[in-house]
């Protein structure tokens, strides 16, 4: 495994010499200065803030396209080049010299985030049209393209610190962007304590890593990896699962992000669905050298991977919002991803491929069900649905082609990119590539499920609509999108790995997978897949197309019961962490005001007591003065006498 | 010999330091610090003897006149306190206190 | 008795006197001279007009005297070996003559000094006395000849020299002490206690001094510290009487167990001269320490450090404590100035070798300049915060000035925090000096000592700070008096010499080295 690997990422990282490379800052800095722009300038921009915001996304996109192209001119083993910026912290030993690092990887996270975020703008100026605070959402947009931007694009890991407390920063304030509904201020508070916990478990690893590798850059740290000893590698790798766990919403720390779905839809689109949610498996893949050398903390992702895909399903099929039932379906697809990078150099490439085209056709459906929302006063009920395709043609039309994606229908972009990590998970040895490989077809099939039932509760079967609900399809502004976003969704996963052009470009920083042969349409896993997505279709098709649906949700089984409640992921968490997190703070502060308080203020106290006792020694009788006087005179003339005769 | 004048000018030292501390009145606990300034001079002219040398008389002197010049700045401060409390105790000026 | 008289009668060889050397003292005792003349000749109200100038520009005069000598360069012991004249003691009678004339620039007879001394307090004679506007200039040429007598105890090189200069710096201060305007009860008081305690002490330094001749058979710095070397079986006479020595002069800088006197004597005496105290005498007083213990008693250090160690472990800690509890800000102050007292014993304490010597003398002049000025200073801002009564001397009275006047109370703060030896302050490089000196002198428990003091000092200095900024104001609270331009000057002059003294303070330290380099002719 090493062997196949260290060819690859101990290339030489070129250094950028002017062209658009050199330029790949404004990348970062023109979103920057957007949200700087909307933020500072403030009522003002209100006219122009939504078009800025847009311009300032488009015109990044640009740059990263310009990047890309010159990038592909180069030859494999140049495509991975260094952009000094400036010393960021030159402090002792820690010399923190902030710079972009544009390779393969970085490149192709950048154009998702500029391509999918240009889109979303896009489609968030009709969205938002009627919000008196377009321009601030803007700004936040615009923000979070930025810290994305930089969490991808930096050279070292405090860079992508700052960029990952950047992406949480944005995402906070966009839960909570209609601050006026005390669900989504209580959802932005609970998303950003989740991340706290796995932002320390990043932060910890960053340090270790420094304490070991006495830097933070990528360059000398995966140079040397394989230096360090296992027992640190499994630690770093750990640490950094746990802050991709917090950020990817992966279990144990998912239960923020069916909540995060309180803010605009096209947030979810954006934020949490396409771009800020794959952070940790982008983090998880960039450190491939240190999880390369620690089998055990590659297991755990994996591990963690399979639960959260299985988890993640099962709560979609029992979620009525529509959102909440796309969240689950995110949680379960990042799941995949993981899952897949867990799985070591043969899972990266295919990871981040399935990533790209989630991004797409995820993207799609969120915006498809923004627009379905739209067009039903905000409704998000799937019960109150139905019959939409005929009023909505075009949205049913793009949300149609996203969910073929996403169940895997032959051809479609899911289709490649999952079966490859279905495929993948099974070439494990052993037990292990068996459950892996077992919980990914389920998990196929649960897909095929929830996705099928979502479909026919919204666009089929009779009209439950509310009485003053009156659908219409959504402005051009935002059918566009849409139709961009399903074009990639069909054609994005045949285009990436048809010819293993996407592993082959992703070769020089993650290495080449063992084993792999190109896809293979008739391969017996994935000929499985397709009969168990089959009967997961049919299945939902029983259930939910072929009976009406009622309009208030029958109580159900156990089972729906534990799926509507999130796996009772809150509930576990105030069990087992709120409450013992509470005890924890009282016992903390009964100690701080009885302990640590009650001894610093008995030591002031004390002097205090001191002081007052002492000063009545001060008597104002000038004879007990000089009392004083004469017997310290006796007392330093005994004490010289006795120290001279010594 | 010399031993017996310094002895007597301890006496003398200690008396007027004992008085300071034990007299009330101010003006007899100024004339207790006299006592103490004498002592010293007993001491110095003793010395100057044993010595052989002449400085301990000439400093005997200097501090003779020192010693009247903070006569005159004593007697000035006792008699102005007197004359506001109508008491020379030393017990009873202690307003200022703690 | 053949030996009594060894040169015969008639050839006693008269005394040189180097006039240019002790030129800056000359200046002041004559100007102090002519001070008198002026009280007992010039018309009653040309008096302030004359004594005013006269007492200025006589400090001015000396300080430009000193600076030259300073130039000149000549360090040798004038006046038959009564006086130095040496780097250690120039910087301290240029700082002292500083100091004296930015307190005098504080003295305004109307407001602070009493209209009669003479008068009963309450009596018609006193009314008369204030109604008729008698004002008691006699303040000048007594101030005058205490600065004088700083500069000779300060540069004193034989014990009578400092006795005398002791005596005459102190007896005018007696005096000075009981000429409040106000409360002058209290002020009384403060003379009173000043008086018998300091000829008390005096007692003790006379009868050291007596000791010390009797040991060495001199009262020359120089010869004593080579008797020292011959042992001569006196050693008791040597030890006593470098206790009682010892005695007078920690009494004089206030260190404990000698401290008793001056919070009464600070709170009761008239804030300029509290002001005149705080800084002038101590400098002086610091001077004869140093003298004495280094110079007179040098080859004792390995006796007199231990006992030295006690005091000032004892000053500091007493110091720091029971300012706590202060709620007089003119005795908050004094105590200040006792912990001050013991950080620079910290810095007496750190002899050894003469690059050590070097260093720990360097510390305590820069010190003994910071400290000055921002003392003077502090007591400037008292003389300025008044209500009906007078000063507003009461601590509770100065709830919430900052809302009432935030730019004194800012000033004030800023002395507070220079006390407590914040960084970019002059009492922060002060500080530092001198412990840094006593640290590579081997005082480190000493030091730590210091460091556990000032955060408990810092701690009544910030709730000064917090009462003036965070309480709010009395209704009836006093108010700030900015009518006098020579007070509001001090106050200016203080923060700019703490302000550039914490930041820039490379020239006077290296003015301080320059005066430590050749440490005290003997």
């Amino acid at each position: 495994m090493t062997s196949l690997l260290a060819a690859a990422p101990a290339a030489e990282i070129a250094q950028a010499s002017g062209g658009v490379l050199g330029l790949s800052w404004l990348m970062i800095a023109l979103p920057l200065a957007g949200a700087a722009i909307l933020l500072v300038g403030g009522r003002r921009t209100n006219s122009f803030g939504h078009l800025l915001g847009t311009a300032m996304s488009l015109a990044s996109f640009v740059v990263a396209v310009l990047a890309f192209f010159e990038l592909l001119g180069r030859t494999a083993e140049q495509r991975r080049v260094g952009v000094e910026l400036f010393d960021f912290i030159p402090a002792g030993q820690l010399d923190v010299k902030m710079g972009l690092l544009i390779d393969p990887l970085s490149i192709s996270f950048a154009l998702l985030i500029t391509g999918v975020g240009s889109l979303i703008h896009i489609y968030s100026i009709g969205y938002m049209s009627h919000d008196p605070d377009r321009r601030r959402f803007f700004s936040y947009l615009n923000l979070f393209v930025a810290a994305m931007l930089l969490l991808v694009l930096a050279d070292n890991y405090v860079g992508l610190y700052i960029g990952w407390e950047g992406v949480g920063l944005a995402s906070y304030l966009l839960i909570g962007f209609w601050q006026f509904k005390p669900s989504a201020a209580v959802a932005a508070k609970k998303a950003f304590i989740v991340n706290r916990v796995g932002d320390f478990g990043l932060a910890i690893g960053i340090f270790t890593l420094f304490a070991t590798f006495g830097t933070v850059a990528y360059g000398p740290i995966f140079e040397h990896a394989d230096k360090a000893s296992t027992g640190i590698l499994t630690a770093v790798g750990l640490l950094l699962l746990l802050g991709a766990c917090g950020k990817s919403a992966q279990l144990p720390l998912q239960s923020w992000l069916l909540d995060a779905m309180e803010g605009p839809t096209p947030v979810s689109a954006l934020i949490h669905a396409a771009t800020m949610v794959t952070a940790g498996v982008y983090l998880i893949t960039r450190s491939n050298p240190i999880f390369d050398g620690a089998p055990t903390a590659q297991l755990a992702v994996a591990i963690v991977g399979a639960a959260t895909l299985l988890a993640g399903a099962i709560i979609g099929c029992a979620k009525d919002d529509i959102k909440k039932a796309l969240a689950g379906s995110t949680m379960s697809q990042i799941g995949y991803m993981m899952l897949a990078a867990g799985l070591g150099p043969a899972g990266y490439a295919i990871a981040i491929a399935h990533l790209i085209t989630h991004g797409f056709f995820k993207a799609g459906m969120f915006l498809g069900a923004g627009s379905v929302m739209h067009a039903m006063n905000d409704d998000v009920n799937m019960r109150k649905y139905g019959g939409l395709r005929k009023v909505m043609p075009i949205t049913f039309i793009t949300f149609g082609l996203g969910y073929l994606a996403i169940i895997g229908f032959p051809g479609f972009a899911g289709y490649f990119t999952k079966d490859l990590i279905i495929e993948a998970a099974f070439g494990q040895e052993g037990v292990r590539g068996y459950l892996l490989g077992g919980a990914a077809l389920l998990g196929a099939a649960i897909t095929a499920f929830y996705m099928s039932r979502l479909m026919f509760m919204t666009f089929f079967g009779e009209k439950r609509w509310d009485k003053d609900a009156h659908p219409h399809e959504s402005p051009p502004v935002m059918t566009w999108p849409l139709i961009l976003l399903a074009i990639g969704s069909v054609g994005g996963g045949a285009f990436l790995v048809l010819g293993d052009r996407f592993i082959h470009f992703l070769e020089p920083v993650v290495g080449k997978p063992e084993n792999h042969h190109g896809f293979n349409p008739v391969a017996p896993v994935g000929l499985i897949t397709l009969v168990l997505v089959a009967a997961g279709v049919a299945l939902a098709w029983v259930m939910y197309g072929r009976r009406p649906v009622p309009v208030e949700a029958p109580r159900g089984s156990f089972l729906t019961v534990f799926a509507r409640r999130d796996l009772y992921g809150d509930a576990i968490n105030e069990s087992l962490l709120m409450r013992p997190g509470q005890w924890l703070t009282r016992f903390a502060v009964f100690f701080d005001n009885r302990g640590v308080d009650g001894l610093v203020n008995g030591l002031a106290a004390g002097v205090g007591g001191t002081s007052g006792r002492l000063r009545r020694l001060q008597t104002g009788f000038a004879r007990s003065y000089a009392l004083s006087m004469f017997f310290g005179a006796a007392i330093v003339a005994g004490a010289l006498l006795l120290v001279g005769n010594l | 010999m010399t031993t017996h004048y310094l002895v007597l000018s301890a006496l003398l030292f200690s008396i007027g330091a004992i008085g300071v501390l034990i007299r009330r009145n101010a003006i007899v606990v100024f004339m207790c610090v006299e006592l103490m300034l004498n002592a010293a001079n007993l001491a110095l002219v003793a010395f100057a003897r044993m010595h052989g040398n002449l400085d301990g008389q000439i400093i005997a002197f200097f501090v003779m006149v020192v010693a009247a010049a903070e006569v005159v700045v004593g007697l000035a401060i006792i008699v102005t306190i007197f004359r506001t409390r109508r008491s020379a105790s030393v017990d009873d000026v202690n307003l200022l206190k703690y | 008795m053949s030996t009594l008289l060894a040169a015969p009668p008639g050839t006693i060889p008269a005394p040189t006197i180097e006039y240019t050397q002790l030129a800056p003292m000359m200046l002041v005792f004559g100007a102090a001279i002519v001070g008198v003349l002026v009280e007992a000749f010039a018309p009653r109200h040309l008096r302030s007009a004359v004594h005013v100038p006269l007492t200025l520009l006589s400090l001015a005069g000396a300080f430009a005297l000193t600076i030259l000598l300073a130039v000149d360069g000549t360090r040798n012991v004038a006046a038959m070996g009564a006086v130095a004249v040496d780097g250690p003691s120039l910087f301290i009678h240029g700082t002292i003559l500083v100091l004296a004339f930015v307190s005098v620039l504080l003295f305004n007879e109307r407001l602070q000094f009493v209209s009669q001394a003479a008068s009963v307090p309450g009596s018609t004679e006193e009314e008369d006395s204030l109604e008729e506007g008698a004002v008691q200039t006699e303040v000048y040429p007594l101030a005058l000849f205490a600065i004088g007598g700083m500069l000779l105890f300060s540069a004193a090189n034989d014990l009578l020299a400092m006795f005398v200069g002791l005596e005459v710096m102190s007896l005018p201060l007696y005096l000075l002490c009981g000429l409040a305007r106000r409360r002058r009860l209290l002020s009384q008081e403060a003379a009173v206690k000043y008086f018998l305690l300091g000829a008390f002490s005096s007692a003790f330094f006379l009868y050291g001094m007596a000791l010390i001749y009797g040991f060495a058979g001199s009262v020359d710095l120089a010869k004593i510290n080579d008797a020292l070397g011959s042992a001569s079986g006196r050693d008791t006479l040597l030890y006593v009487g470098a206790a009682l020595l010892g005695v007078g002069l920690l009494f004089k800088i206030g260190a404990a167990p000698f401290q008793a006197w001056k919070p009464d004597v600070y709170q009761g005496a008239p804030t300029p001269i509290t002001a005149l105290m705080a800084s002038g005498t101590l400098v002086a007083a610091f001077g004869a320490v140093l003298r004495v213990f280094w110079v007179a008693l040098g080859n004792l250090d390995w006796d007199w450090r231990p006992v030295m160690w006690g005091v000032a472990i004892l000053t500091m800690v007493v110091g720091a404590i029971l300012a706590i509890t202060q709620t007089d800000i003119k005795r908050m102050l004094a105590y200040s100035s006792i912990a001050h007292a013991g950080f620079l014993l910290t810095g007496v304490i750190a002899t050894g070798g003469p690059a050590q010597n070097e260093e720990a003398l360097s510390g305590i002049l820069f010190y003994l300049v910071a400290y000055g000025f921002t003392t003077v200073g502090a007591f400037a801002v008292v003389t300025m915060v008044r209500d009906a009564g007078g000063e507003a001397g009461h601590l509770s009275r100065w709830a919430g000035l900052g809302k009432r006047s935030p730019l004194l109370a800012g000033v004030f703060a800023f002395f507070l925090l220079a006390f407590a030896g914040i960084p970019l302050t002059s009492g922060f490089f002060g500080k530092y000096a001198v412990f840094a000196a006593a640290v590579s002198g081997g005082a480190t428990p000493l030091v730590i000592v210091g460091v556990v003091s000032s955060a408990i000092a810092a701690f009544f200095y910030v709730r000064v700070i917090v009462l003036m900024f965070f309480s709010d104001p009395a209704p009836d609270g006093p108010t700030v008096d900015v009518s006098s331009m020579g007070t509001a000057a001090v106050v200016a002059v203080a923060a700019a010499a703490t302000v550039v003294l914490g930041v820039l303070p490379q020239p006077v330290l290296d003015l301080a080295d320059a005066a430590a380099h050749s440490l005290f002719v003997r």
